[in-house]
Order: structure tokens, then C-alpha cells, then sequence
């Protein structure tokens, strides 16, 4: 299997500079031969475990973060709001 | 006998005693810290001030009668991918290197009176079985400094091996709980898919993601783990159900018991030694009583197959959050959101971190999903079936957690299918959700831990800690911790 590392890139939003494209196209593609070797199996497979199935919790207002706590982590901020790159002219 | 060479549950009687102090108790092991820590590399990030002060708000507690936890005082290593209030996280990547979450792990909250030393070291989210990938810096084997510790939780591993920590936590995806365990020494338990709460655990691949024990001793490692199991509205996947104390309910009868072997974890790129310690470790539980027959699991051999589809399908999707708006680094200077994404994930994630995302990435895309990952999830199933199918017939199955003992730094890491061959033991469980507990069990000829790994079905950690129990009275006990020079 050939991988199109450059492409991949692309989708998963990481550039990969020339000089190592080579070198990850190898490892993805060895990798990928490796996972070659799975045997077809017919049967469906079921997402969710009968034994075990999620609940959602019930939708209840309770206390949470408050602003000043979520934006001290933000790489930057300004009026209570991140800041990002013009993203509309 | 200094305070830091004690076991979790011998610090615990002599708080209880009076006979020693949390503060004494996290002295101690922060003199250890400073002793060997430039040698072992076992942190991130060390919180001594942190540590004392919970250590005499504990002990005013104590003194004024105030209900406390078992583990209360006790010190404790928390692997840098589980959310520490107010503490640095960083999961050992440059993309968290300055993330401070405001909010703390559910596990966190549960060991709220134990005595937090520090962050542990990884490999970069979790990825990788030899701690080599970590931003910060590698970290060494304690019992041979130019070997690995094993991964992902080596600096968990390490700080328990070397008495930098009685306790710590580690999580485990495809056995990076057990693989460091083994590798230095140490108890490491991975449970029960939904057993603990993974709320606060920055996720790597959530359906096989579980955080789990390190300890010196059996008894410790349960201790630890009654007080971190348990339902958590936060965690949908956790399960309802109640859970014994474990350490109470810890015996060493083996009496009856039946071990499967499954010989497909003792074959090809299994070292001689290995299975020979491993084959003797069953001797021993067969002297107290338990019976030992052969099995197979016939779809091993595609296990890591399966493992990398899974896993890294997951993670792409996971680490997309990681794209410098909201917190962590953000790459300086960029024009546009695009441009911001892509340079911000390009100059924070390593290598190998990129690796499995654009693995992930493929494996989902447009005319290779059904080929690649839902083949991956139509193996887990199978691969499941045939655990439940060797579970009527067997209590317990033993095998190697790794096939050889530790590697040397550097050895594997330009061949990522040579470092994921280590984790060929270990993956199945993650894959079929069920627990699985590494004990040493002898050393190899370079004079390294070996690693026995016992397996159970869903919720039968009590099985297997007793017989790890068993096996850990009638051997005289684990290694001492070594001396490191």
C-alpha cells in the first residue's frame, strides 16, 4: 500500500516538512502492511457492549468553571473572549 | 529502615499508630526525590511545598479525630496525563507544556487526602512503550540506568521502583501499565474497562483508556485501587455496580484454582528466560493448589494489528482538540486559522505522537475504513469471544507481560514496529476490556525484572490479586528497592 503522506497530513491539519516525509511514508507504510495480515471477518460488529450500555446523565444545571479559570489557559485573551487570527474580512 | 522504603499500607498502620507523621512520611520520600531523581528522571514535575503542606493538613486531621481514607498521608505519583487541580499537566508533550487545569481527575478527587510528590514522566499522550518520546527528558530504568523503564507510565513505574514513591498512578491503553511494571520491578494493575472513572484523563483512545495502580506490594496496589474505583456520573462508560474493599478480602488461597496457559503468548520472539520464569512463577501457584491447563487464543497474533487500527482511529479524532486556541502552546506569528492549526499541531506534537495520528487519520478515511478499522473492531469482537470462550474452562490465564526484559535507551526507537512488538502481551486485554495485573517474577540474565501477567474476566480483580498474593507470600516477597548510583 502506497500512503500519500502529504495528503494525510493535510486531513489531520500537520505539515510535514520534505526531509521527513520519507522517512514517516516508510513507518506508515510498513505499519500498515503489518495490519494487512487481519483476517476478514464476516460477522458485524456491535458499538455498544450489551453487557455494559451507557446512560446519559440527567441533564441538570450545576456550579461550573468560572471565565477567569477557563481563559488563564488561553495563549491569549481580551475582553473575556480567546483570541484567534482574522478568520472574516 | 527509612520512611521511603515502607510500603503504602505499612505507612498507613504507623499514621494510624502514631508512630510516624504524613509529613515525616512525605519528607522522606522528597529527600529520595532529591537523592537519585537527577539519575532516574522519574517527574515532570516535583510538588514538594504542595506535598508538605497536605501532608500537615492530614495530620491536623488526624489529631483531631477527623475521619480520614486508609491511604490517607500516604505519597503518591500522579502520571502527567491525569488533571491535577492548580498543578502543571502536560502529558509530557510541548503542546501542554504550560497547561494548568482548573479542574481535577475524578481518581483525583477520590484520593483527596493522599500526599500528591509529583507529576511522572511518559511518553509523549501516552504513546510509546519506553518513556524514550517524553518532550521533557527520558527516564531511566532504576535497576540499570542505561535501560528503559517501559511505557507509557515509565516515570510512574520508575518513581515506585526507585522509592522516589510508595503509590502511584499510571493508565494503561495497550499495557502501559503492566509493560513499565514489569520492566522495573513493580505490581501495576490495568482494570476492568469501566471500572475507574476516566473523567480528567487527557484522552489517547478512549474505548481502551483506564487508569490503574503501581505498588511494591500486592496489598498496596489494592488498597489503591478500592479507593479509585467506582461509578462517576462525569464518566458515562463507568460502570453501576458495587465493589469489595479488595485489600480486606485479600488472601494467598489458590486452593482450586484453574490457570490457563495460553500457548500463543509463549511462542515466537518469546525469550527462553521468560518463559522459563514465567513457567515457574505457575509451578509455584500450583504447589498451593491451583491446577494449570494449556489454552488457545487463536487471533492473537493479529491482536496489535488490531491495536494500532483501534487505537490510533481514536486518537486522531482525540488529539484534534490540541490546535492552540484554547489552551497549550499556540505556534507565534500565524496568518489565519489554518495556517494556526497546522504550525501550532506541527511544532507541538513529536514524532511519534504524529505517527499514530496520521495512522488514525488514514485508517478513517474515505475507502479505507472498512478495510483497515472496521476489520480492527471485527477482530476486538472476536478476540473478546474467544477470552469469554477460554473463561469457562480456566479462572485465571498467566503469561509474560513482555516477551524480554527491559531494552536499552535508544534501542528501539527508530523502528516503531520493533518498540510495538513489546506490547504484543499486553494489547488483547485492552482490546477484550478485561483486567490484567503485572507482578515480577524473577530477573534475566542481564540481571533485569521479568514480568508475569495475570488475566481475568470483567470485574475479577479480586481473583487476580489474590493470586498474585499468593504467589508474592510463598516467594518471601518483591525486590527490594535497588541502590542507585
Amino acid at each position: 500500500m502506497k500512503i500519500d503522506i502529504q495528503h494525510i497530513a493535510k486531513l489531520a491539519r500537520l505539515s510535514i516538512p520534505e526531509e521527513k516525509a520519507p522517512m514517516f511514508e516508510r513507518q506508515m507504510e510498513e505499519i500498515v502492511a503489518m495490519c494487512e495480515n487481519m483476517p476478514e471477518i464476516t460477522a458485524d460488529f456491535d458499538p455498544v457492549d450489551p453487557a455494559h450500555p451507557m446512560a446519559l446523565r440527567r441533564d441538570e444545571i450545576a456550579p461550573s468553571f468560572s471565565r477567569e479559570d477557563i481563559l488563564r489557559n488561553a495563549p491569549q485573551s481580551q475582553a473575556g473572549c480567546v483570541v484567534v487570527p482574522r478568520t472574516v474580512e | 529502615m527509612e520512611l521511603y522504603e515502607m510500603t503504602a499500607a505499612e505507612l498507613s498502620r504507623m499514621m494510624q499508630a502514631g508512630k510516624c507523621s504524613a509529613e515525616e512520611a512525605a519528607r522522606s520520600v522528597l529527600g529520595r526525590i532529591d537523592q537519585v531523581e537527577d539519575k532516574v528522571g522519574a517527574y515532570v514535575t516535583v510538588t514538594g511545598e504542595t506535598a508538605l503542606e497536605k501532608a500537615r493538613e492530614v495530620d491536623g486531621k488526624r489529631a483531631k479525630g477527623e475521619k480520614l481514607s486508609p491511604l490517607a498521608g500516604v505519597p503518591i505519583a500522579v502520571k502527567d496525563n491525569i488533571c491535577t487541580r492548580n498543578v502543571l499537566t502536560t502529558c509530557s508533550s510541548k503542546m501542554l507544556y504550560n497547561f494548568v487545569p482548573p479542574y481535577n481527575a475524578t481518581v483525583m478527587d477520590k484520593l483527596s487526602d493522599l500526599v500528591v510528590v509529583g507529576k511522572a514522566n511518559m511518553d509523549e499522550f501516552a504513546m510509546g512503550s519506553s518513556c524514550e518520546t517524553s518532550y521533557f527528558h527520558k527516564t531511566a530504568n532504576p535497576h540499570g540506568l542505561d535501560y528503559v523503564p517501559g511505557g507509557s507510565s515509565g516515570g510512574s513505574a520508575a518513581a515506585v521502583a526507585a522509592g522516589e514513591a510508595p503509590l502511584a498512578l499510571g493508565s494503561d491503553t495497550g499495557g502501559s501499565i503492566r509493560l513499565p511494571a514489569s520492566f522495573c520491578g513493580v505490581v501495576g494493575l490495568k482494570p476492568t474497562y469501566g471500572s475507574v472513572s476516566r473523567y480528567g484523563l487527557v484522552a489517547f483512545a478512549s474505548s481502551l483508556d483506564q487508569i490503574g495502580p503501581f505498588g511494591r506490594s500486592v496489598e498496596d496496589v489494592a488498597m489503591l485501587y478500592s479507593a479509585i474505583c467506582g461509578k462517576d456520573p462525569m464518566d458515562a462508560t463507568s460502570a453501576d455496580r458495587a465493589y469489595p474493599d479488595f485489600a480486606a478480602a485479600l488472601c494467598g488461597d489458590v486452593q482450586g484454582l484453574r490457570i490457563g496457559l495460553p500457548r500463543e503468548y509463549f511462542g515466537k520472539g518469546v525469550e527462553e528466560e521468560t518463559r522459563r520464569a514465567v513457567m515457574d512463577a505457575v509451578k509455584v501457584l500450583e504447589k498451593k493448589g491451583a491446577c494449570v491447563k494449556e489454552i488457545s487464543l487463536p487471533s492473537t497474533d493479529y491482536a496489535l494489528s488490531a491495536y494500532y487500527m483501534i487505537s490510533s482511529a481514536e486518537a486522531s479524532s482525540n488529539l484534534a482538540r490540541f490546535d492552540g486556541v484554547k489552551y497549550g502552546f499556540r505556534a507565534e506569528g500565524c496568518e489565519g486559522l489554518t495556517e494556526l492549526y497546522e504550525r501550532t499541531r506541527s511544532e507541538g506534537f513529536g514524532d511519534e505522537v504524529k505517527r499514530r495520528i496520521m495512522l488514525g487519520t488514514f485508517v478513517l478515511s474515505s475507502g479505507f475504513y472498512d478495510a483497515y478499522y472496521k476489520r480492527g473492531k471485527q477482530l476486538q469482537q472476536q478476540i473478546a469471544a474467544e477470552f469469554s470462550a477460554a473463561f469457562e474452562g480456566c479462572d485465571v490465564i498467566a503469561t509474560p507481560t513482555s516477551p524480554t526484559t527491559a531494552f536499552r535507551m535508544g534501542e528501539n526507537l527508530g523502528d516503531p514496529l520493533k518498540m510495538y512488538a513489546a506490547d504484543i502481551c499486553t494489547v488483547t486485554v485492552n482490546i477484550a476490556g478485561l483486567p490484567g495485573l503485572s507482578i515480577p517474577c524473577g530477573t534475566g540474565a542481564n540481571g533485569l525484572p521479568l514480568g508475569l501477567q495475570l488475566i481475568g474476566p470483567k470485574f475479577a480483580e479480586q481473583t487476580l490479586l489474590n493470586t498474585a498474593r499468593a504467589y508474592e507470600i510463598e516467594t518471601g516477597g518483591f525486590r527490594a528497592i535497588p541502590e542507585i548510583h
